[in-house]
């Protein structure tokens, strides 16, 4: 019974890995840009895509994409902030929500027209192999998944806590205008943001390669994890999403295990309605950091 | 006098920060008492304790007779406690107007009605010429005005004005004077926060200090920009005056 | 002899008549099925627009979960109508009951999050109710849903053979929520739920309670969902977890009223009759086959939409009409709210 939980634990922290690193991408957008990211999930999606064609085309394993799929995404980010979401800044909630919405929809189903339904999926040498540790099987695809994501969020929060770019980051999260007098360029600011947001999403998406099937709406599982984790761990608290994202993979898959395979989204709402329940400002609630 | 507003004890932390720290005050009925100190110094966090908007960590609120503390701010509008915020918020969508009578509602369902009351609290701040603007057309003198007016026509007993002449020329500081003492004349009781002293020497019979959160002076205006610990605290648009001798 | 004159208000109500009359004879001048059924969604698709316009128009409350309502009144409906024999006529009303009550559970929860977030909470609520009924089979029929069963033409269990009656029943709906929305607007509670999408703090500091209008906003717009959900399936005799909770009518309760105008009294029409012959023509032309188009192009517009005109374009219809009939151009504040 107990190696059944641990074994379940351990499957949850590994995906909750890829939970984390998406919602820090989500929290990261709305710490700064003070916008939620309806698409993140799309673009997830299309890291996925990105190495599927690489892999299947060229041979290239999905671990390797990532020096592909990261910077690619961050241009797209930088250029998303600067045409599109740099239009709706200060008009309202509105314009806001729908727009990051609509652009979710238009991505889900280009896809869908582009590469249809599909199921597709990447053979490496590793996707089947696993490792054992006790009773406790460990799966090499998902442990890398996670190592890296881990290792991706720890980079992230040294880069917005060491580096003079990421204070400004920071500082332009608490507050804008002051940042501003300060001499900090809220549009650059808020375009690295972006582009860092989305290269994380798209390192999501090479990561889960090796062991996910990709589909046009893969990301729709994912983000709404997101912004379940996002709200737990407090809106704009980095290392609150990485904990929360965590313990979402780990809810999830105790979930599965004792009370059914599609409990997930169960789960999700539980665990949304409990934060809302007790602790509305999430577990780090406060500041924003 | 009768005490309309007591406030006992009143303390609200943010996080590690003491906002507002073992604050006692009380207001009496028809009086203007304003409450002044440096930036920080707990002015708006005390309003906003009053009116319900955060809930305060210890302390009483009381006023028309009831315990505030606890209560929403609507509730205690209901009753007869209105505000008006340092920043302006005018519902830009609807014009001048309807932005009044949305708080002439309160006390008259009726459009009719409200349209009435609403009309005379615009006469009344003296934006009448401009009843069918859009709110987020205004100055920001007359998004004051705005303010003001949306306040009165709740039809309050108790009014807290938040720096309502923060950034006004001189012309305009008088006619915002003039219409605090006309509110005074009418029997409402006001406290208000203030920096600019000249209006508050004007218009106040009284004078809280706060400082970091506390209460460090109390009296009537000449005693309080006497007071050396005032002084102390709060360089600001200051009234220079000598200490009378003796003391 | 002087010219008998009429002032700008009279041509309003004159246009009003014309325009009344034109859509009641509309289905007994075009008899083809095809047209009158996209007559039918146009009116059906406008009166969702205008059930979530009262809470994401006016009160900024955005919901993109009102298929939670839609998907309760046609299961409440269907189930009274299966396993009871009770007419549909009687099961819609039970339909807007059942959804009012599970609005205010959902509402409680959910309005304890703000803007983005309170979508995704209610994004949320509609997928777990979906969810819920996929798994009902004793009860609900599960994945695979029912078919209605084909009565032929029976009035009284609300199914006609004409397909003009359903016409008559949509737009009766549909005026059913324009006069709600019209007599809202132009009272208390418009303005309170103006002020409230505005600025629920002001709001509340001017007496204003913001949580029991919201609450109660949310019962009128749980209510008119739940109806057209009743009307749906009776239209099209089927009813499954995927048609009823589908994500699509929660997209589409909000964009017809975001394109068209969110917050104004014809916005959610606007935006439909734009909207709904598109995607009908499309899916003609292209075949059902291509999902994926429908909502790509809704996505474009809402894009375009928000981009230049976030305030829809009921706009351009108002202020082209002024230009016409030479009157002051309109505001929204102005014409709903101060007349």
């Amino acid at each position: 019974m107990l190696a059944t939980v641990a074994q379940a634990v351990v499957n949850g922290l590994l995906i909750g890995g890829i939970y984390a690193l998406v919602s820090v991408g989500v929290t990261l957008i709305f710490g700064v840009v003070k916008i939620v990211n309806f698409a993140q999930g799309e673009f997830v999606m299309i890291g996925m895509y990105i190495s599927y064609f690489l892999a299947t085309s060229l041979g290239m394993d999905p671990l390797v994409s990532l020096a592909v799929t990261m910077p690619a995404l961050f241009v797209v980010g930088l250029l998303l902030q600067r045409f599109l979401i740099r239009r709706v800044l200060g008009l309202g909630d509105m314009p806001q929500i729908f727009l990051t919405f609509a652009l979710s929809i238009l991505i889900m189903n280009l896809a869908l027209l582009l590469f249809t339904a599909n199921y597709r999926t990447v053979q490496t040498p590793y996707t089947e192999s696993a490792i054992h540790i006790g009773p406790i099987y460990i799966a090499v695809a998902k442990l890398i998944a996670f190592v890296l994501a881990m290792a991706l969020s720890g980079a992230l929060w040294a880069f917005l806590h060491t580096t003079a770019l990421g204070k400004a980051m920071r500082a332009a999260a608490q507050n804008r205008d002051v940042a501003m007098l300060m001499g900090i360029n809220p549009d650059r600011v808020f375009g690295v943001a972006v582009g860092l947001s989305l290269a994380l999403a798209g390192a999501a998406g090479s990561l889960l390669m090796p062991f996910y099937p990709v589909y046009p709406t893969v990301g729709q599982s994912f983000v709404l994890m997101a912004f379940v984790a996002v709200v737990l761990g407090t809106l704009g608290n980095v290392t609150g999403a990485l904990i929360a994202g965590l313990m979402m993979g780990v809810a999830e898959s105790l979930g599965i295990q004792f009370v059914g395979a599609d409990s997930g989204l169960i789960v999700v709402f539980m665990m949304l309605l409990l934060t809302l329940a007790v602790r509305p400002s999430g577990l780090f609630g406060g500041w924003t950091r | 006098m009768p005490e309309l507003l007591v406030v006992r004890n009143l303390s609200k932390r943010f996080g590690g920060l003491r906002a507002v720290q073992d604050l006692s005050f009380s207001v009496g009925e028809g009086e203007t008492v304003a409450l002044i100190g440096p930036n920080g110094a707990g002015k708006t966090t005390s309003f906003n304790l009053i009116t319900g908007y955060h809930r305060a960590d210890a302390g009483s609120i009381r006023a028309f007779g009831r315990e505030l503390v606890g209560m929403r701010p609507y509730d205690a509008c209901a009753l007869g406690l209105a505000r008006t915020f340092q920043v302006g918020r005018p519902f830009g969508k609807m014009t001048v107007l309807a932005n009044v009578m949305t708080g002439a509602f309160l006390r008259d369902k009726s459009p009719r009605g409200a349209r009435t009351r609403a009309r005379e609290a615009i006469e009344f701040v003296g934006l009448s010429a401009k009843e069918q603007t859009l709110a987020s057309d205004l100055t920001t003198i007359d998004e004051r005005r705005l303010e003001m007016a949306r306040a009165l026509a709740t039809e309050p007993r108790l009014l807290l004005l938040d720096e309502v002449m923060a950034g006004l020329n001189p012309t305009e500081i008088n006619q915002a004077v003039a219409l605090v003492g006309q509110l005074s004349k009418r029997g409402l009781t006001i406290v208000i926060v203030e920096h600019v002293m000249r209006a508050i020497m004007a218009v106040a019979s009284r004078i809280v200090v706060l400082d970091h959160g506390q209460k460090i002076a109390e009296g009537n205006p000449q005693d309080i920009v006497a007071n050396k610990d005032v002084i102390r605290a709060y360089l600001g648009t200051g009234y220079a005056q000598e200490a009378p001798a003796g003391v | 002899m002087d010219a008998i004159k009429i002032g700008p208000r009279g041509t309003r109500a004159l246009w009003f008549c014309v325009i009344t009359a034109a859509l009641i004879v509309l289905p007994l001048i075009v008899t083809k099925p095809f047209a009158i059924d996209i007559f039918i969604r146009v009116l059906l698709f406008a009166f969702i627009g205008v059930a979530w316009n009262l809470m994401g128009g006016y009160a900024k409350q955005l919901s993109l979960g009102h298929a939670a309502y839609f998907g309760l009144g046609a299961y409440t409906s269907t189930i009274l109508l299966i396993r009871f024999g009770i007419s549909p006529w009687i099961g819609i009303l039970a339909g807007g009951v059942v959804a009012m009550l599970a609005s205010l559970p959902i509402g409680a929860l959910c309005f304890r999050l703000r803007g983005p977030y309170f979508a995704i909470a209610t994004i949320a609520t509609a997928q777990v109710l979906m969810l819920l009924f996929l798994k009902f089979r004793d009860f609900a029929w599960g994945a695979e849903g029912t078919t209605l069963p084909n009565l032929g033409n029976s009035p009284l269990m609300m199914q006609f053979g004409a397909k003009a009656a359903y016409y008559y029943i949509a737009l009766a709906m549909l005026a059913l929520g324009l006069a709600i929305t019209y007599r809202i607007e132009r009272s208390w509670m418009g303005y309170y739920l103006v002020a409230v999408g505005e600025d629920e703090d002001a709001a509340e500091a001017i007496g204003v309670n913001a949580p029991r209008i919201k609450r109660n906003v949310y019962l009128i717009s749980a209510f008119l969902t739940a109806l057209a959900g009743t009307f749906y399936v009776q239209y099209i005799y089927f009813i499954d977890p995927n048609t009823a909770f589908s994500f699509n009518v929660s997209v589409e309760a909000a964009l017809v009223s975001i394109v068209g105008g969110i917050g104004t009294l014809w916005g959610p029409v606007v935006g439909t009759a734009l909207l709904e012959p598109t995607s009908a023509l499309l899916q003609s032309s292209l075949g059902s086959g291509h999902g994926g188009v429908q909502l790509t192009v809704y996505a474009v517009i809402l894009i375009a939409v928000i981009l230049w005109r976030p305030t829809g374009l009921v706009g351009l219809f108002t202020d082209a009409y002024a230009r016409i009939f030479r009157t002051a151009p309109t505001r929204v504040s102005e014409a709903s709210l101060d007349a």
